[in-house]
C-alpha cells in the first residue's frame, strides 16, 4: 500500500475533484452576512438562489417553513453523496459508509427514545437524517431491549459489530439509551480511527485529528453532562472512546473529576483544548463550549482541504456541510420566530 | 460603418423614464436588444430591490408553468411549438394570466391528488384480490391435508398441520392459529422474513408468494414488484409483534377472512369494486387529459411572456427611482449611432402610453472603459462567436472577425482542397441557407444540427474555398481534371532527344522524367494549378508534399505578421507611441529575421535553382538549424549566395536583440513615469493646500469620479514586469510553435488526399 498517492488519482481522482468543486459551493461569511438581514423566509429562499444552491426550493408551493428548508437541505446534501457513494471504489466506499454510520447510530437512537415516549413511527421518521437510513430502521422502535435490537434488528446492518459492548444492559430507560448512545458512538469512532489508521499515509494523517478531537471531545461533553446524574464514576469512564489525545492519562483524569473546573484542569495539559476552555464558563455573552468545539471542528476540517489524495476531504466536506445546514436552520429559525437577538450565534465556516 | 472593423463606439445614457411607462419603454428597449443596463445599486442585496415582489410573482408563475409542462410530458402530450415573437404582457393582463395559472393549477392538483387517491384504492384492491386468490390455496393446501377441519371463528383459524414443520412442532394437537396476511414489496421481503423469525424466536409459519402480474391492472405510474405472505402465529402477543413488523416494511395487511365462504364473498366484491374504480378512473383520466391538451397549446407561449416578464422586472432591479416616484431612472451602455433609433423608440412607446413626460436621453461623459459591441447580421456572427471564443477584446480595439471570415475558411480549404468534396459542402450549406429562411423561427431540436445551422455561412465558405483550392490541387474527388493538356511530354524522353529506347521501357519498372532533357518540360507550365501528369507519377506525394509544406510556412508567416500589424492598428488608434516601438517593431523583426528568411530561402531558391543545378542545390532545413546554430562549416553548407553568412549572422542576431528589447523597456519606462507623476502629483498637492483652500474643494468634488480610479490603478512595478515578461515569452514561443502548427495545413491536407486514394 506504499505510495498510495501516486495511484490515487487513478480510483477517487475524479471524486476529489467533485467533492473540492462541492467545497467551493458553501456560503462564505459574507452570505452569512446577507442571509443575516433577511426578514421573512422568503428573502432567505430568494438569496439562496443566488448560491450554489440554487432553485432548491422553486418547486415549493405554500408558505415556507423552517422544517421545509431542512429537508430539503438535507435532501441536496443526500444527492450529492449518494453521488459520491455510487461512484466511490475500495476503500473510499467503506470510508465513505463509516461516514453514514454515526448517521446511523443518531436515527437508532432518536427511534427508541421516541418509542419509548409514546410516540407513532409516522411521527419519528421524517426527523431522522436521511443519511443514516437503512432498511430495518423502521421496525427498531419493536425491540424492548438492546439484546433484542441487536440479535433481531440491527445484526444485519453494519451497525453490529459496535454492539458488542451494549447487549448486557437489560433495560431500555432513558439513562440506558445515553448510555448506548455513547457506547455506540464509543465503538463507532474507535472502528473508524482504527480504519484510517490502516490506510496510512494522508488519509492517516488527515483523518487522525479529526477523529480524536471528536473522541475527546465526547469525552469532554459525557463527563459535564454527567454531573448530577445518577451515572457512577466507573460507568463513565467506560464510555469515553479511547482513540483521541487525552487517552489514556486524561481519560483517567476526567473520569475523577467532579465539576467543571476539574475537566478545565484536564483541558490544560493540551494546548488546543486549553483555549477552547478559556473563557467558557465566565458569562453568557461568550460563545459557549459547544460552539467552540464546534468552531474548532470547523477549522480542522476546513485544514483538511490543504492536502491532496486522502479521503479526508470527504468526510470534512460531509461536516462542513451538515455546520452549514445547522447554521441556515439556526438564522431560518431566529428569522421565523422572530428573535433576533443571537441570530448571529452562527458557526462561519472560513 | 467604419465599425465593421472596430467594436461600436459606445456611451452612457442616463435614462428618465415616468415610472408609469418604465416597464413598457424596457420591454421595447428588450426588443431592440441595442443597450446595456448598468447596475445602479449594487450595495442593495436581492432582496431589498424595489421589484423583488414581481420577479417573485414572476417566479412562482414559472413554478406552476414547470408543473405544468411536467405533467404534460408525463401524459406524452406534444408541446406545440410557439412560432411568432410572443409579446410581453402589460402588467394589467399579468394579474389575469397569475388568475389563469392559478386556477388551472388548482384544477389539476386536484384532479391529480383524486386520480392518486383513486389509484391507490385501485392498487389496494388489486392487492387484496391477489392476496384472497393466493391465500386461497395456502388454505386449500392445509385443508387437502387436514380432514376434519374445524370451522375458524373470527380471524384465527384452527388449522392442526397446517405444514408439515408445524405439525411436527405442534405434535399433532389441536391449536389455536392466528394468522396475518398482507403484501409486501418483493427487495424487502427477505430482511421482512429474517427479522419475523428473529423477533418470534422461529414460532411462526410463512409463506410468500410473488405477484407476476405486471402492472396492467394496478395503474401506479411504474409497477413495484410485490408479494404476498401470510403469517400464521400462535397468540395474541406474536400478533401486535408481527403487525409492527409489518407496519416497519411498509407491508400492508388486509383483513382475510378465516372462512372459504367469506372469502368468495369478499372476492366477488373486491372485483366488483375494481371495475366500478376502472370506470371512474378512466373519466378522470380523460378529464385530466383534455384539460393538459389545452394547456399544451399555450404552454411556451406563456413560457416566453413570463421569461420576458422576468426579465424586464429584473432589468427594473438595476434602476434607480427618483424620491419622487415619478421618474426611474436608468443608465445604459448604448453605441452611438444606434443613440437615435433608441431615442425615437422609446418616445414613441410613452406616446403610445399616453405618458405626459416624454423619455430623457441624457448622455454623461465617464472615464469608465464601455463595453465591447461588435455587430454583426446572420452572416457574420458565425465568425464573430469563433472570434469571441478566443477572448472578446478590448473596447474599440480592432475587431479580427471581418479578417477571419476570409482566412478561417480559407486555411480549412487549404487542408481540405478537394473541389469534389467542397462542391457537396457548399451544397449543403446552401440548402441550409435556404431551409433557416423558410423556417426562421422554428428551433432546432438535435443540438447537433443546430450548431451546424448556426456556422451555415462558414460552412459556404469553407465550401467554396475548398473548391478553389482543390482546382489549385488539381483534385476533385481524388481525380484530376486535364484541361489544358500537361505541360510534359513523355516522348521527348525518346531516342534521339533523350535516353531512353524501348529496351529501357521493358528493362525497368519505374522511369522518371528528366526535365533537363529538351523538350520533356515545354517551358510553359500548366496554367492554373498543378500539371495533371503527377497524378500518374509515382513521386508524386515526395513533390506534393515538399510543395503543401513550404506552402504552409509561407502562408503561416504571412498570416502571422498579418495578426502582428493589426495590433499597429490597434497602437495608431489609440496613439500608443511606446507601444509600436517597444511592442511592434521588436515583434515585427522579430518574426521576419528568423521566419520571414526563411520563406525567404523558400521562394529564393524556386527563383534560383534551375533543372541543371537541383542536384547540388543546398537543403534549406539544414541551413536554417545551421543559422541558429552560427555553423558554417560542414559538408552539406553549400552557400545560396554570397556573403550569406554575415547577413545571416545579422539577421539572427538582430532577432535576439529584439527579445530584451520587448520585455526589458517597457516596464522599466512606466516605472519611470510612474515615480515621475507621483512626485509631480505630492508638490502640487502641497502647494494647492497653502494657497487655496477652495480651489482644492472644488478640484476634490470634481475629482471625486476620478479618486476611485486613481486608487485602482495602483502602480506594481513587479505586476508590469511578469506581465510584459509573459507577453514577450508567449509571442517568442508563439512564433515557433505557431510556424511548426501551420505545418499542419501540409499534414491534414495529405491526410484528406491520402484517404481517397
Amino acid at each position: 500500500m506504499g505510495f498510495a498517492e501516486f495511484y490515487f488519482n487513478v480510483d477517487s481522482g475524479y471524486l476529489e475533484g467533485l467533492v473540492r468543486g462541492f467545497k467551493g459551493g458553501i456560503l462564505k461569511q459574507a452570505d452569512f452576512l446577507n442571509l443575516v438581514q433577511c426578514q421573512t423566509l422568503e428573502d432567505l429562499k430568494l438569496l439562496l438562489q443566488s448560491t450554489d444552491y440554487g432553485s432548491f426550493l422553486a418547486n415549493e408551493t405554500g408558505p415556507l417553513t423552517v422544517s421545509i428548508i431542512d429537508d430539503k437541505l438535507k435532501q441536496k446534501l443526500l444527492v450529492e453523496f449518494v453521488y459520491l457513494r455510487n461512484h466511490s471504489l475500495q476503500p473510499l466506499t467503506t470510508f465513505l459508509d463509516y461516514i453514514t454510520y454515526s448517521y446511523m447510530i443518531d436515527n437508532v437512537i432518536l427511534l427508541i427514545t421516541g418509542t419509548l415516549r409514546q410516540r407513532p413511527i409516522s411521527e419519528l421518521l421524517p426527523k431522522c437524517h436521511p443519511l443514516g437510513s437503512f432498511e430495518q430502521m423502521e421496525a427498531v422502535h419493536i425491540a424492548q431491549t438492546p439484546a433484542e435490537l441487536y440479535n433481531a434488528i440491527l445484526v444485519d446492518t453494519p451497525l453490529a459489530s459496535f454492539f458488542q459492548d451494549c447487549i448486557s444492559e437489560n433495560d431500555l430507560d432513558e439513562v440506558n439509551i445515553e448510555i448506548l448512545r455513547n457506547k455506540l458512538y464509543k465503538a463507532y469512532l474507535e472502528s473508524f480511527y482504527g480504519f484510517c489508521k490502516d490506510q496510512g499515509g494522508q488519509t492517516e494523517e488527515v483523518m487522525c485529528p479529526i477523529l480524536q478531537f471528536e473522541a475527546d471531545r465526547r469525552a469532554f461533553i459525557i463527563t459535564l453532562n454527567s454531573f448530577g446524574t445518577e451515572l457512577s464514576r466507573e460507568d463513565r469512564a467506560t464510555l469515553y472512546p479511547r482513540c483521541g489525545r487525552l487517552h489514556p492519562d486524561g481519560l483517567t483524569l476526567l473520569s475523577k473529576a467532579e465539576d467543571f473546573e476539574h475537566v478545565r484542569a484536564v483541558a490544560e495539559y493540551h494546548a488546543e483544548y486549553k483555549l477552547l476552555f478559556e473563557g467558557a464558563e465566565k458569562n453568557s455573552n461568550e460563545k459557549t463550549l459547544e460552539d467552540k468545539f464546534f468552531e474548532y471542528e470547523v477549522k480542522l476540517n476546513v485544514m483538511a482541504f490543504n492536502n491532496q489524495f486522502h479521503f479526508g476531504v470527504f468526510h470534512a466536506y460531509m461536516k462542513l456541510k451538515e455546520q452549514e445546514c445547522r447554521n441556515i436552520v439556526w438564522i431560518a429559525e431566529c428569522i421565523a420566530q422572530r428573535h433576533r437577538t443571537r441570530i448571529d450565534n452562527y458557526i462561519p465556516i472560513l | 460603418m467604419g465599425s465593421i472593423f472596430r467594436s461600436e463606439e459606445m456611451c452612457l445614457v442616463q435614462l428618465f423614464v415616468q415610472a408609469e411607462a418604465a416597464y413598457c419603454c424596457v420591454n421595447e428597449l428588450g426588443e431592440l436588444g441595442l443597450v446595456q443596463f448598468r447596475d445602479l445599486n449594487p450595495g442593495i442585496i436581492a432582496f431589498q430591490r424595489k421589484f423583488v415582489n414581481d420577479v417573485r410573482r414572476c417566479e412562482e408563475m414559472e413554478r406552476i408553468l414547470r408543473f405544468l409542462e411536467k405533467e404534460i410530458t408525463k401524459a406524452n402530450i406534444p408541446i406545440i411549438e410557439s412560432s411568432e415573437n410572443d409579446k410581453t404582457p402589460c402588467p394589467r393582463d399579468v394579474i389575469e394570466l397569475e388568475v389563469a395559472f392559478e386556477k388551472l393549477e388548482k384544477e389539476l392538483k386536484e384532479i391529480n391528488t383524486n386520480q392518486e387517491a383513486l389509484k391507490n384504492n385501485c392498487l389496494e384492491l388489486t392487492e387484496l384480490k391477489f392476496l384472497l386468490q393466493i391465500t386461497e390455496d395456502f388454505f386449500e393446501e392445509a385443508e387437502s391435508q387436514l380432514s376434519g377441519s374445524e370451522l375458524p371463528s373470527e380471524e384465527s383459524v384452527a388449522v392442526t398441520g397446517c405444514s408439515r414443520r408445524l405439525s411436527s412442532t405442534s405434535g399433532g394437537g389441536r391449536l389455536k392459529l392466528g394468522f396475518v396476511a398482507g403484501v409486501i414489496q418483493r427487495e424487502r421481503f427477505s430482511a421482512f422474513e429474517r427479522l419475523l423469525w428473529r423477533l418470534c424466536h422461529g414460532n411462526i409459519v410463512l409463506r410468500h408468494v410473488e405477484i407476476n402480474v405486471p402492472a396492467e391492472d394496478c395503474m401506479a405510474d411504474e409497477f413495484i414488484s410485490k408479494d404476498v405472505f401470510i403469517v400464521f402465529f400462535q397468540g395474541e402477543q406474536f400478533k401486535s409483534k408481527v403487525i409492527k413488523i409489518c407496519d416497519g416494511f411498509h407491508a400492508t395487511v388486509y383483513p382475510c377472512p378465516g372462512t372459504l365462504h367469506e372469502r368468495m364473498e369478499m372476492s366477488v366484491g373486491v372485483n366488483m369494486q375494481i371495475k366500478d374504480l376502472h370506470m371512474i378512473l378512466d373519466q378522470t383520466e380523460k378529464h385530466r387529459k383534455n384539460l393538459l391538451l389545452s394547456a399544451a397549446k399555450d404552454v411556451r407561449k406563456w413560457n416566453v411572456k413570463v421569461k420576458k416578464m422576468k426579465a424586464i422586472y429584473f432589468t427594473l432591479n438595476l434602476c434607480n427611482i427618483d424620491i419622487t416616484q415619478k421618474c426611474l431612472i436608468a443608465e445604459i451602455w448604448c453605441p452611438v449611432t444606434d443613440l437615435k433609433k433608441v431615442h425615437s423608440t422609446l418616445t414613441k412607446e410613452s406616446v403610445r402610453n399616453g405618458s405626459t413626460m416624454p423619455p430623457i436621453l441624457n448622455r454623461i461623459a465617464t472615464n469608465q472603459t464601455p463595453p465591447t459591441f461588435n455587430k454583426t447580421n446572420t452572416f457574420t456572427v458565425g465568425f464573430q462567436n469563433i472570434v469571441d471564443a478566443y477572448g472578446v477584446g478590448n473596447y474599440r480595439e480592432v475587431n479580427p472577425a471581418p479578417y477571419s471570415i476570409i482566412t478561417f475558411p480559407f486555411v480549412f480549404a487549404i487542408m481540405f482542397g478537394d473541389c469534389g468534396h467542397g462542391l457537396v459542402m457548399a451544397i449543403m450549406a446552401v440548402g441550409m441557407i435556404l431551409y433557416e429562411r423558410h423556417h426562421k423561427n422554428i428551433e432546432m431540436n438535435n443540438e447537433i444540427l443546430a450548431i451546424l445551422c448556426h456556422g451555415r455561412y462558414i460552412i459556404l465558405l469553407m465550401g467554396l474555398f475548398s473548391i478553389y483550392t482543390g482546382l489549385i490541387y488539381n483534385d476533385c474527388f481524388s481525380k484530376t481534371f486535364n484541361l489544358f493538356g500537361s505541360a510534359w511530354n513523355v516522348r521527348a524522353m525518346f531516342q534521339p532527344n533523350g535516353p531512353w529506347s524501348n529496351e529501357t521501357l521493358q528493362n525497368s519498372s519505374v522511369l522518371q522524367l528528366n526535365p533537363a532533357v529538351r523538350g520533356v518540360f515545354s517551358g510553359k507550365p500548366y496554367p492554373f494549378g498543378i500539371d495533371p501528369i503527377w497524378n500518374i507519377a509515382v513521386n508524386k506525394l515526395t513533390f506534393m508534399n515538399s510543395y503543401k509544406m513550404k506552402m504552409s510556412v509561407i502562408l503561416g508567416v504571412f498570416h502571422m505578421l498579418f495578426g502582428v500589424t493589426l495590433s499597429l492598428l490597434n497602437h495608431i488608434y489609440f496613439k500608443e507611441l511606446t507601444n509600436i516601438f517597444l511592442e511592434f517593431i521588436p515583434e515585427v523583426i522579430f518574426l521576419t529575421a528568423l521566419f520571414g528568411y526563411l520563406v525567404f530561402l523558400i521562394i529564393f531558391k524556386w527563383c534560383v535553382f534551375t533543372v541543371s543545378e537541383s542536384e547540388i542545390a543546398p537543403s534549406i532545413l539544414v541551413h536554417f538549424i545551421n543559422m541558429l546554430m552560427f555553423n558554417y562549416s560542414g559538408p552539406a553548407m553549400t552557400p545560396f549566395y554570397c556573403k550569406q553568412r554575415s547577413i545571416q549572422t545579422f539577421l539572427v542576431l538582430i532577432a535576439l536583440l529584439a527579445v530584451p528589447w520587448m520585455l526589458l523597456i517597457k516596464p522599466y519606462l512606466l516605472y519611470s513615469d510612474h515615480q515621475r507623476t507621483k512626485h509631480v502629483v505630492r508638490l502640487c498637492d502641497n502647494s494647492k493646500v497653502s494657497i487655496l483652500q477652495s480651489e482644492h474643494t472644488e478640484a476634490e468634488i470634481k475629482g471625486g469620479g476620478d479618486k476611485n480610479h486613481w486608487e485602482e490603478e495602483k502602480f506594481s512595478f513587479g505586476d508590469t514586469f511578469v506581465q510584459q515578461a509573459i507577453h514577450t515569452i508567449e509571442y517568442c514561443l508563439g512564433c515557433v510553435s505557431n510556424t511548426a502548427s501551420y505545418l499542419r495545413l501540409w499534414a491534414l491536407s495529405l491526410a484528406h488526399a491520402g484517404n481517397y486514394t
